[in-house]
């Protein structure tokens, strides 16, 4: 019998392997994945959650969660692009100053 | 049924958890992107058990197709092959893996205690100075939000959409079969799953129900979020800023 702990127990699971990724890979690209990773984990939570109510609230909240990882996406990699362009890496420890 | 839906379950989570892993150890990105899109699919499974339908389509398309493009598009245009990352365990490298792995066990150990319920002090058997601390006492704060008018609210919500006497503008679901039995469930007992819901709970029909009724501020919003992004992202990636 699958209950409610077991998915959440699987999202913290994910959620803790992509911030470590976070945490110690240094590619801005990987970097970005990672949080990718971390919010599919918590949209796990709040699906599980839903359906765990009866209540579709949950739904819509990991909807919203898309779009914004979706504009996230969007702006987040032309940041890194701009920042290759400028230090022909990806390296996060590369951007360590503000002035360009 | 059940037995199909615990194997699957097993299934999708030993994936979901493997290819996390590998979208964070493998050193070249392009791998990374790949695990990640198999993630994404592995997770559109979850949600299909948890029947998530919408979602679950929603994520193959949305992540799956639209952003994972992206990210891959990017990185074949910067030509990132295997970066060489400097594999020697550095301070921080430390630092991170402790800090995520206590974090883990904090919350796990938060989460083992939800499968044992009598653990948690409900209104009948907890001291009265333990209830004194709880917000649902502060009178006008939260003031029903105690288990048994939660509990009271829900199952008049039910009843009604069972007797079609929701409203729309409620923004909440109604069920489509107004004869079909409703078993009502205590707001937070157990740890399974409640069942049953209704046969067309997490389609495409009550989520949008949802999203041009009561949640049609932030879904206009989000239209102003993604033309935002859109725009910065088109300024920001322009050759000169």
């Amino acid at each position: 019998m699958i209950t409610i702990t077991h998915y959440l127990i699987l999202a913290a699971l994910t959620f803790f392997i992509g911030m470590a990724g976070v945490l110690v890979r240094r590619n801005a690209i990987t970097v970005f994945m990672c949080i990718e990773l971390m919010l599919n984990s918590v949209n796990l939570t709040f699906i599980a959650f839903s359906k765990y109510r009866i209540d579709l609230d949950g739904h819509i909240f990991a909807f919203f969660v898309m779009a914004v990882a979706a504009a996230e996406a969007a702006v987040g990699l032309a940041l890194i692009l701009h920042l290759f362009r400028h230090y022909r890496s990806v390296n996060v420890d590369s951007a360590h100053e503000l002035r360009l | 049924m059940d037995m199909a839906t615990t194997i699957f379950f097993w299934l999708f989570a030993a994936g979901a958890v493997l290819s996390s892993i590998a979208v964070v150890v493998s050193r070249i990105p392009l791998y990374s992107a790949i695990a990640l899109i198999l993630d994404f699919f592995f997770f559109a499974g979850l949600y299909v058990l948890l029947s998530a339908h919408f979602m679950a389509i929603i994520q193959i398309l949305v992540y799956g197709g639209a952003i994972m493009v992206l990210f891959m598009f990017i990185i074949m245009l910067l030509n990132l092959r295997d970066e060489h990352e400097v594999v020697k365990i550095r301070s921080h490298h430390a630092v991170a893996v402790v800090l995520s792995m206590s974090l883990m066990a904090m919350m796990g150990s938060a989460l083992l205690q939800i499968v044992d319920m009598k653990t948690i002090p409900t209104a009948e058997t907890a001291s009265a100075d333990t209830l004194i601390a709880t917000p649902s006492r502060v009178p006008g704060l939260y003031g029903a939000l105690d288990e048994a008018s939660l509990d009271q609210g829900f199952r008049a919500k039910i009843s009604n959409w069972s007797a079609g006497t929701g409203k729309a503008s409620d923004g909440k679901y109604r069920p489509v079969d107004p004869t079909a039995p409703t078993v009502v469930p205590t707001a937070m007992s157990g740890g399974t799953p409640q069942h049953p819901e209704p046969a067309s709970f997490g389609t495409v029909e009550p989520m949008s129900l949802l999203l041009v009724n009561r949640f049609v501020v932030p879904f206009e919003l989000s239209v102003l979020l993604l033309l935002g992004a859109m725009v910065g992202a088109v300024v920001i990636a322009k050759k000169r800023l």
